[in-house]
């Protein structure tokens, strides 16, 4: 199912004083199965984007496809419910999603309105707790007697239990505990390799981006402004910055050294391990690396 | 030194039937100081919270801010004044219809003439840099947008303590960094009172000292430097290291000899310098 945005803008409340052109004239591809991080500062677009990809938005002008599904401005709605069952979103804030009695019943929610039998929908509601690390202690209790983490848990445990074949994840480490930040990471990235599920993931954090994604699109007053690898995108230090951006803190270490150093060179390393090679090989006389 | 918040013997459950969420909790603030309380996700940070301002009374012990007792209701406002608290989701505190009218809000409740409310007003949304978002509705900006907003109506108040909890987990890079260092101002120039809630360890070594929770207790209490020498406590309750400490550590594992006393990310850089000028 691959993702393409046509010469999309998107405008809030227009014809008021209110007006707000947030996405301008946005042309990116998505290929099916790729992991895509969006990163961009504080509304810069990112959240407005992925809401176009299953149609809590409609543009304002131009043309989203999404596998079959081709959505225009000034067209009426297509079939959102077959959509969403094949893209499903993670919200920012993930209390705007939970509104069942219990928790267990929020997770089932998503897989019954598509259709599935009770018994199947409590089997893939369980798994998928267990998979987001809420102990069953929990499922009976209502979704908002919950910590905030424990909600956004929640929150992509209902997504994950409807099975799509592409996943939005806006900001989906906000709030999550370390260890909780590593295993819905790798959860996504086994999802991505194993089930060659599509992700696209809105983060603020450049490791993450750098770490697990295929691509990066950048993004900057509403345009994409790269859309390329991680490596070429982090490249550019420079660039990033004037966008209120970063590079990855391993990169970032790498930098303070070489400046000691007087080496002066930019070093893409993203993991701890690739990073220890790089500063054994500056330690070493500064071989060429990578 | 002075302690400006005082905690003995809390204990606290939502309700009857839910289990206790705050499991004996004492520790003190210094006025002044920079706090940071650590935890994984439902270990009772926010909980704890609301007991500082008095959002929530303990079902045991005491808990006093100032000198008074958050349960005594003849000086809970008192106890609001001197706390200003920005919760995890900013959604939860916007009550004005627009930017400025929510920043407002806060400080008429606080009874504040009008000539310096309108200074206090453009000044805090200058600082969290949303002055042009003025006029704006709250609920629509952007999710860093609202977290911006709900600083401002804080920083507004002048409290003498501040609580954020997450306030800064769904800012841009820059925003964060330029959001901390506006705070460790008022830290420094103005010995205001801050209390840390984050999961983002960078933030947290910076931190006067650390309190680590776990499933409804602080089981370390401390200076950064000393709490992070507990490497596989905190792994186990669910915590990770610091970036510097890690990558010291995956670079003696790789054979170099490094001390293991690093923590900040420049130490580690000078040491690494001075091995590299030696060689
Ligand atoms: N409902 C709305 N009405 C009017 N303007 C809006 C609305 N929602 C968002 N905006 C504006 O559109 C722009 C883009 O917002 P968006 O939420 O897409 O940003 P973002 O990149 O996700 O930011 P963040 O990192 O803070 O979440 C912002 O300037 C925001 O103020
Ligand atoms: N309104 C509520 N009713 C009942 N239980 C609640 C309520 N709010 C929170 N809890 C429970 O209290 C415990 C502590 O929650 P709290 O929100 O204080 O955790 P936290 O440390 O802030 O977690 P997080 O890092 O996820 O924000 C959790 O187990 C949570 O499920
Ligand atoms: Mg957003
Ligand atoms: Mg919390």
């Amino acid at each position: 199912m691959d993702i393409s945005f046509e010469h999309v803008t998107h405008v809030y409340s227009p014809k008021t004083p209110f007006e707000k052109r947030a996405l301008d004239d946005v042309s990116i591809h998505i290929p099916s199965g790729s992991f895509t991080s969006i990163i961009g500062h504080t509304g810069s677009g990112k959240s407005t984007l992925v809401q176009h990809i299953n149609g809590i938005l409609k543009p304002s002008n131009g043309t989203i496809s999404i596998g079959d599904f081709v959505i225009k401005a000034n067209e009426k709605k297509q079939n959102l419910k077959a959509l969403r069952e094949k893209v499903g979103f993670v919200f920012q804030y993930p209390e705007h999603q939970l509104f069942e009695e219990t928790i267990i019943k929020d997770v089932c929610f998503g897989p019954m309105n598509f259709g599935v039998s009770d018994s199947e929908a409590t089997k893939r509601a369980e798994e998928s707790l267990k998979l987001v690390g809420l102990p069953s202690s929990f499922w009976h209790r209502s979704p908002f007697d919950l910590s905030g983490g424990q909600m956004r848990r929640v929150a992509i445990a209902g997504v994950l239990a409807i099975r799509p074949q592409a996943i939005i994840l806006d900001e989906p480490t906000a709030g999550l505990d370390p260890r909780g930040r590593e295993e819905i990471l790798s959860l996504f990235k086994d999802l991505h390799k194993n089930l060659n599920m599509t992700i696209i993931m809105v983060t603020h954090n450049m490791s993450d981006a750098a770490n697990y994604s295929d691509q990066v699109i950048v993004m900057d007053g509403g345009k994409p402004l790269m859309a390329d690898t991680p490596q070429n995108v982090f490249a550019q230090a420079e660039r990033l910055r004037k966008v209120g951006l970063d590079i990855p803190e391993s990169m970032e270490f790498l930098k303070m050294l070489t400046e000691k150093t007087g080496e002066r060179r930019t070093i893409t390393a993203f993991t701890l391990d690739e990073t220890a090679d790089a500063i054994i090989d500056i330690l070493n006389g500064g071989k060429e690396h990578v | 030194m002075e302690k400006i918040i005082e905690v003995s013997g809390l204990s606290y459950r939502y309700t009857e039937e839910h289990p206790w969420v705050l499991k004996d909790i004492n520790f003190t603030v210094n006025k002044g100081e920079w706090l940071s309380i650590v935890g994984h996700n439902g270990s009772g940070k926010s909980t704890l919270a609301k007991c500082l301002n008095g959002l929530i009374l303990p079902q045991r012990g005491i808990v006093r801010v100032g000198g008074y007792n958050t349960a005594d209701e003849k000086t809970i406002w008192d106890v609001r004044r001197l706390v200003g608290m920005v919760f995890q989701n900013p959604d939860n505190q916007f009550v004005g219809a627009t930017v400025q009218d929510d920043v407002a809000f806060g400080m008429e409740n606080h009874g504040l003439p009008r000539e310096e409310m309108i200074k206090r007003l453009s000044e805090a949304l200058r600082l969290v840099k949303m002055d042009s978002f003025a006029k704006s509705e709250p609920h629509r900006l952007s999710g860093g947008q609202k977290q911006r907003v709900a600083i401002a109506g804080i920083v507004a108040l002048q409290p003498l303590i501040i609580i954020m909890d997450e306030a800064t987990s769904m800012l841009d890079p820059e925003g964060r960094k330029e959001i901390i260092q506006t705070v460790r101002a008022l830290n420094k120039e103005h010995h205001l009172t801050v209390i840390s809630i984050t999961h983002d360890l960078e933030e947290a070594i910076h931190s006067d000292r650390l309190l680590v929770m776990n499933d409804g207790q602080i089981i370390r209490e401390g200076q950064p430097r000393d709490i992070f020498k507990s490497t596989d406590l905190l792994k186990k309750i669910g915590l990770d290291l610091p970036f510097a400490i890690k990558l010291r550590n995956a670079l003696r594992a790789k054979g170099v000899p490094l001390k293991d006393t690093a923590l900040f990310q420049e130490e580690l850089v000078d040491e690494l310098w001075t091995f590299h000028s030696n060689m």
